[in-house]
C-alpha cells in the first residue's frame, strides 16, 4: 500500500529539457499588439 | 522567367558552439530585474532572458573565440549543457548570430 506522499511522487510528471530551458529563455509573441497603444 | 522574392530572409544557421558568436546587430538588450529583454528590430521578436548569468554570457560572447569558451569561462560546469541549449534557442530566434 502506498502512502499518499509516495503516490504524489509517482504521479509527478518528469520535467522535459524544453521545460527546463524555458526557465532561461521565453519568446513572447507581440503579433496583434499594433494599435493597442 | 523566375521571380525572386527579396523579402525572403536566409534561415538562421544551426547553432555551432565551437564558432564565434555575438549579439545580432539588430537586437537590443534591456536589463530587467529578472534578467533582460531582447528585442529584434528585424524579426520583431521579443524574448525574455530569465537569468542574469545568461545575460552576462550573451553580452560577453563577442569577447570569446567560441560560445564554448564563453560558457566554460562564465557558467558553472553542472549548468553548461543547459546554457548551451539556451544559446541554441537564442540563435534560432536570431538574437545571436555567428561572427
Amino acid at each position: 500500500m502506498l502512502l499518499s506522499e509516495d503516490k504524489e511522487v509517482q504521479d509527478a510528471e518528469p520535467v522535459s529539457e524544453d521545460e527546463v530551458d524555458e526557465l532561461l529563455v521565453e519568446e513572447v509573441s507581440i503579433d496583434g499588439m499594433c494599435g493597442v497603444y | 522567367m523566375s521571380v525572386t522574392d527579396e523579402r525572403v530572409e536566409a534561415p538562421a544557421p544551426d547553432f555551432d558552439p565551437d564558432r564565434a558568436w555575438r549579439v545580432h546587430p539588430q537586437v537590443a538588450l534591456r536589463d530587467e530585474s529578472f534578467g533582460a529583454l531582447a528585442y529584434h528590430y528585424g524579426t520583431r521578436r521579443l524574448l525574455f532572458l530569465k537569468s542574469r548569468p545568461l545575460v552576462d554570457l550573451v553580452s560577453a560572447l563577442d569577447r570569446f573565440e567560441s560560445a564554448t569558451a564563453a560558457i566554460e569561462a562564465l557558467i558553472p560546469e553542472n549548468e553548461q549543457a543547459q546554457y548551451t541549449r539556451a544559446l541554441a534557442r537564442l540563435a534560432k530566434s536570431e538574437v545571436i548570430d555567428a561572427r
